[in-house]
């Protein structure tokens, strides 16, 4: 039934924003809702007709106590398609956080995530001008190298989540629980450009999402949908060609943000083992898929003439290991992340008992 | 050991990524941004059969070692076709084999009435003869020894004010572009009577609705009878059959530079939505001011898209882009992509303010009410550009009359 209405909100929000798109074209000058739709309303619906599948074919129950979260601590790697001859498209990494505070008597938490990483190599552009035939020393192409780059990524932010129906209504026991959530977020892109001139440019993004606000809709115990949207501020910070001090301005109105995400958990130890033995950890898994309408970080899914609109889509799957008896538990993950391109990732990370009234 | 394993795997997974990197667009993909960037550098030179080597340069250059992609050159029909990609200053070289023949057909397009138009060897000028009307075509039989260099040039002159037009995004309706073309005539005539002649007409992208040959045909075909010169740059609906580059065929790069009068006009090509990565490493030179008192940036998605949803794939970029225009000083951005007029004034980046209209008024559909089509005339010369709306309505209707226009953008006279 929660599946049901889930895909029948994704379709109206993919009729309302066809809608808003077509009818009311450019015209309105704030188009940016109606794109998010189109992706929020893509996930709930793809999440709906995959999590049906899902249930009818391993179960939709019971929920696992254990269930996936984000890592305390971790590390995620990431890394991109190659470039052109002589390019470097550097891999990345970056250390992840986030420790949940969990409130008395189940009534929410609070998660503090954040992360701190950047490229782990110098990233390198050729100008590709047929203008040389001689091959440039260190290279093997003819190319010259005209850009070099270095990125640095910091985030940080906070995820609160109170439990409905506490404190407002009563829920009908066919569409699940949810849960009301409010997402502050802080990002920071410090990238230093040398395009080749005696004089290199230090250029700082800053994303402010200080109003983010969401909800999760509980679908059955093993499957969740999710949504945040909100404004989001920009700060773009320069220093002159050559020196280090930035130029800060203040904050410029930024396209929407938004993220959709539909999880399907996978309990992997749920069964006994065929000998009777006892098992020595329990493991579970969860595949998330998700769109996210921000493409702050270069990453956009475009089709045909429809570019510029859509921020990328997301798959991942992450897998927790914790030992019986063990407070402590490891979490690995993998995903891709399609949107101007396709680029992969891995993580791993520990999960350590969560503070608070842990449920 | 697995830690070492997983790193050993991602070490490997780096090596083989490195081994499979090929020269940019060995396997031709035009929508890709950079693949475009190669192509309009390759038709901007040409190897005639009858062995003259043709090629746009640097108005500057002195010699013809090299190109630069300001222009498309083709050959057709026994004459050399020289599309010239801007306004103001061009320059053309011509450097014949032992083999060549001592005379070619020359048919230089896209250049001003008005404009004066020399050939130059061996540091003699020699005039090339204006047209008797108004059309943006120049014709001439070049001589040229074998194992000779010949230069032909042209530049626009220029009173102390001037006028452009900016519009954008024709797509499935080029009867109304037409009207705008036609309002452009009446444009050129009254600059002309108050002394403010308007130099150039830019179009910051998606001529078409799908990249069809029939649709560039039309297009082509009108901008050819154009009452002044036409700058180009590519929008989304214009590259995306991407096994050709079609936009490039038809009119030369969509990254360049024009100077005309005291303007330095810098189009980009973002019709991937954003610019090529070496085009963004080419930046600090493409927005190097030099001696141009005004500077202004077109392109197709706007670099700050506020709300209207329309940005670039890649904002990252854009907002770096955002981020060399302060440093440089740009004056005024132009875009399209958003079927809309809307006037950002205040875009602040570091301790500087941005200028951006987004002009997507050249035909296409903009949803249901009334439709403001027409084009933006900036007005250069002063102390900063002067902005305006020319409103052209469509049959059967006035216009939205009286109706505010967006930001500090006000009606012309």
């Amino acid at each position: 039934m929660a599946r049901l209405t889930l895909l029948g909100v994704g379709i109206a929000a993919g009729g309302v924003a066809s809608g808003m798109l077509f009818a009311l074209g450019d015209r309105t000058g704030s188009g940016d809702p109606a794109t998010l739709l189109v992706g929020g309303g893509a996930v709930a619906g793809a999440g709906a007709l995959f999590g049906a599948l899902v249930a009818r074919l391993g179960g939709d129950g019971p929920a696992d106590p254990d269930r996936i979260r984000p890592s305390t601590l971790g590390l995620d790697y990431r890394f991109t398609q190659p470039g052109a001859l002589d390019e470097t498209h550097p891999h990345q990494m970056r250390m992840t956080f986030a420790p949940n505070y969990f409130f008395p008597g189940g009534g929410g938490r609070l998660r503090l995530f954040g992360h701190v990483g950047g490229t782990l190599w110098q990233e390198r552009q050729v100008d590709p001008r047929p203008q040389f035939q001689q091959p440039i020393e260190g290279q093997l192409g003819t190319a010259p190298v005209a850009l070099r780059e270095r990125r640095l990524s910091i985030g940080v932010g906070a995820d609160l989540a109170v439990n409905l129906p506490y404190p407002v209504l009563e829920r009908s026991a066919m569409l699940g629980a949810a849960e009301l959530r409010y997402k502050p977020e802080f990002q920071i892109r410090r990238e230093t450009l040398d395009p080749g001139l005696p004089s290199q440019r230090v250029i700082e993004r800053s994303m402010l999402l200080p109003l983010t606000v969401g909800a999760r809709w509980h679908l059955s115990p093993r499957q969740r949908f999710t949504v945040y949207f909100g404004p989001r501020f920009d700060i773009v910070s320069y220093a002159e060609p050559g020196e280090d001090q930035l130029a800060r301005g203040s904050a410029i109105v930024g396209p929407l943000y938004g993220e959709a995400w539909y999880d399907v958990g996978f309990p992997m130890t749920a069964r006994p083992r065929r000998d009777g033995a006892e098992r020595k950890a329990s493991v579970n898994s969860q595949l998330s898929m998700g769109y996210v309408h921000s493409r702050f970080d270069g990453r956009g899914l475009n089709f045909g003439p429809v570019i510029g609109f859509l921020g990328p889509v997301h798959v991942r799957w992450a897998t927790r290991v914790r030992p019986k008896t063990w407070p402590v538990a490891m979490q690995f993950g993998a995903g891709a992340t399609i949107g101007n391109g396709l680029s992969g990732a891995i993580n791993m990370g520990v999960v350590l008992p969560d503070l608070g009234d842990s449920p | 050991m697995k830690l070492v394993g997983s790193i050993l795997g991602m070490g490997l997974l780096a090596w083989v990524q490195a081994g499979c990197a090929v020269p940019e667009c060995t396997n031709p993909d035009y929508a890709r941004a950079e693949c475009r960037v190669v192509a309009e550098n390759e038709l901007a030179r040409l190897h005639t059969p009858s062995s003259v080597e043709v090629r746009f340069q640097d108005p500057r250059a002195q010699t013809s070692a090299t190109w630069d992609a300001r222009g498309l050159v083709r050959f057709e029909d026994g004459v050399v076709r020289a599309r010239v990609a801007g306004p103001g200053e061009f320059s053309l070289s011509f450097d014949a084999d032992a083999d060549a023949p001592e005379q070619i057909a020359v048919e230089l397009e896209n250049v001003d009435p008005s404009a004066d138009v020399w050939v130059e060897r061996g540091g003699v000028e020699t005039p090339v003869l204006a047209p008797t009307d108004r059309t943006l075509r120049r014709s001439l039989q070049l001589s040229i020894t074998p194992g000779e260099s010949v230069f032909v040039r042209g530049r626009r002159g220029c009173p102390e004010q001037y006028r452009v037009a900016f519009a954008s995004d024709i797509q499935t309706n080029p009867a109304q572009f037409e009207r705008i073309l036609e309002a452009l005539e009446e444009e050129r005539d009254a600059g002309e009577t108050v002394g403010q002649p308007l130099v150039a007409l830019v179009i910051a992208g998606d001529l078409t609705e799908s990249s069809r040959d029939d649709e560039f045909d039309t297009i082509e075909a009108m901008l050819r009878n154009s009452p002044v010169p036409v700058v180009v740059t590519p929008g989304n609906h214009d590259i995306y059959r991407p096994r050709h580059p079609h936009f490039n065929r038809r009119f030369g790069p969509g990254n360049h530079v024009a100077e005309v009068c005291d303007l330095r006009l810098v189009m980009l090509d973002t019709g991937s939505g954003a610019i090529a990565r070496s085009v963004e490493a080419r930046l600090p030179e493409l927005l190097e001011r030099g001696d141009a008192s005004d500077m202004i940036v077109a392109l197709h998605h706007p670099p700050y898209a506020g709300l209207t949803g329309a940005g670039w794939s890649r904002e990252d970029r854009a907002q770096r882009l955002l981020a060399e225009a302060a440093i440089a000083d740009v004056d005024l951005i132009v875009a399209g992509h958003a079927h809309a007029l809307r006037d950002f004034p205040g875009i602040d980046i570091g301790d500087a303010s941005l200028r951006q209209v987004i002009v997507g008024t050249a035909g296409a559909y903009q949803g249901l009410g009334e439709p403001r089509f027409g084009f933006l005339r900036v007005t250069l010369g002063g102390s900063s550009p002067q902005t305006c709306f020319v409103e052209v309505p469509p049959p059967g209707f006035a216009g939205p009359q009286g109706q505010p226009l967006s930001g500090r953008l006000d009606y012309c006279d």
